[in-house]
């Protein structure tokens, strides 16, 4: 016999669908998406219309999460296997909205910065751009990879009427999986979608190219370069992200071997995964982390806030003398 | 969903699967492969089929399975030069969709709530 929803798909994935459909958030969290923004002067109509998304935003508030459902999950059952969790919850009387409740922001946010570099970035290199604010929409990817494929389709379409009502003709993206769920998927399920997507990357290296501008870093310094997933495989942006960094003088680029980065890299475990399968997802991370410490750089380069997040705490874990920084904020630091 | 929307949709979930030369290839580049074949690309290929054709294997292992996948495509890229056209990864996210229709044509869906 079929089970019920609850008993078969990790709640973790239903809890962040729940958010997204109730609050328009991946976290769940009802403060404002657009704080970042509110001295940027950025206005709703431009040339092209940047898209936040809720990852670097909300990132802060996602570690925490995180946490509490990995705690929950160790209340409840064995190593790793997370699937009957709610059933877990209901036994041990644990109440998923509290859990909510106690989600705080970590003090310590690196990855807002990462959203107004992106800023900085775009205007530096001239372009016209402006963002929807309080108004832009989860564009509701993780809906789509847990699974419910029905609720992202109706998502998009109510998001694609959002931005025609405000004149949108041209999206850049800054998170990876959101900018592909944008380009990729929007046009499965939106007749006559008409958006133009690129990812912040693109328009850089083209814009880079057109001004001849020469970007610098203050100190020299050995990095290397973590591909994620969805800017790899998914958006197919390998040589973009490696073109801005050897634009950069003073930077050493270590790569890894072939069949380690660019289309063939090897996934950090962060995002989905560490909601429902936390103990695995830790151990996908460390075997990422051995191979990009193997390059001997001082800075692992990555720019997906699901990434950054994940490596991050795992160099912390594992005391590696290594630096965890946003190819966004590391290219603002070397433009003028 | 209707019955016959789901039925479809594990053809062609199941369709895919049999593309699959099992050749493995994908088996030790899936990032949560640790020894064991249920851990990788093929061997979750291989519980979508049993389950889904035969009706073999439990939903919760199965979930747990498809679950544990990080979507990151590395076994697709494998698969897609193998010229196999099998596209494991959507075949996995499919099987995921299909887990979540079933159990809403449960009639469980309006009245769901955690916990
Ligand atoms: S690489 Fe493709 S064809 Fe070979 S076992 Fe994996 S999924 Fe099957
Ligand atoms: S997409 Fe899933 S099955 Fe394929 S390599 Fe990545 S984790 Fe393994």
């Amino acid at each position: 016999m079929s089970k019920s929803l609850k008993d078969v798909i990790p709640v973790g994935h239903i809890y962040i669908k729940d958010n997204i459909l109730e609050k328009d958030s991946l976290a769940g969290v009802s403060e404002s998406k657009a704080l970042w923004a509110k001295d940027l002067n950025l206005p709703k109509k431009a040339e092209y219309t940047f898209f936040a998304a809720c990852g670097y935003q909300h990132m802060k508030y996602v570690e925490g999460m995180m946490g509490a459902l990995k705690s929950a999950s160790k209340m409840g059952m064995g190593m790793g296997k997370v699937v009957g969790i709610s059933k877990a919850f209901g036994k041990v009387g644990v109440d998923l909205t509290g859990i909510t409740a106690k989600i705080t922001a970590s003090k310590d946010d690196p990855y807002t910065p990462v959203l107004i570099s992106a800023i900085s970035v775009l205007r530096k290199l001239g372009l016209d751009v402006g963002y929807l604010h309080e108004e832009e929409p989860c564009c509701g990817s993780p809906m789509y990879y847990a699974g419910f494929e029905d609720d992202y389709a109706e998502h998009s379409r109510k998001n694609y009427e959002i931005f025609e009502s405000f004149g949108v003709k041209k999206l850049i993206g800054l998170v990876p999986a959101c900018t592909a769920s944008l380009r990729d998927y929007y046009p499965k399920y939106i007749e006559g979608y008409d958006l133009e997507v690129q990812h912040v990357l693109e328009v850089v290296v083209q814009k880079l190219k057109k001004t001849g501008v020469k970007p610098k870093v203050k100190e020299n310094v050995k990095v290397t370069y973590h591909d994620p997933c969805q800017l790899s495989r998914y958006l197919e942006l390998t040589d973009e992200p490696r073109e801005i960094l050897k634009s950069i003088e003073g930077i050493e680029l270590a790569d890894l071997d072939p069949e380690q980065c660019g289309k063939w890299s090897t996934c950090c475990g962060g995002g989905g995964l560490e909601a429902t399968h936390p103990e695995l997802a830790e151990r996908v991370g460390v075997r990422r982390v051995e191979e990009l410490l193997e390059t001997g750089a001082s800075v692992i380069v990555s720019n997906c806030p699901a990434c950054e997040m994940q490596l991050t705490k795992v160099t912390k874990k594992l005391n590696a003398n290594v630096k965890v920084i946003d190819l966004v904020r590391l290219l603002d630091e070397s433009l003028e | 969903m209707s019955n016959s929307e789901l039925a479809e949709l594990a053809k062609e979930i199941t369709d895919n699967v049999q593309r699959c030369w099992k050749c493995r290839m994908c088996v030790e580049m899936c990032p949560t492969y640790e020894g064991w074949f249920t851990q990788s690309t093929a061997g979750r290929l291989m519980a979508i089929n049993l389950y889904i054709k035969h009706g073999l294997g439990s939903e919760e292992d199965l979930s747990n399975m498809l679950y544990s996948c990080t979507t990151c495509r590395r076994c697709q890229e494998r698969c897609r030069i193998l010229s196999t056209d099998c596209s494991p990864a959507d075949t996995i996210l499919k099987a995921r969709q299909y887990l979540v229709r079933k159990a809403e044509l449960k009639g469980e869906r309006n009245h769901e709530q955690i916990p």
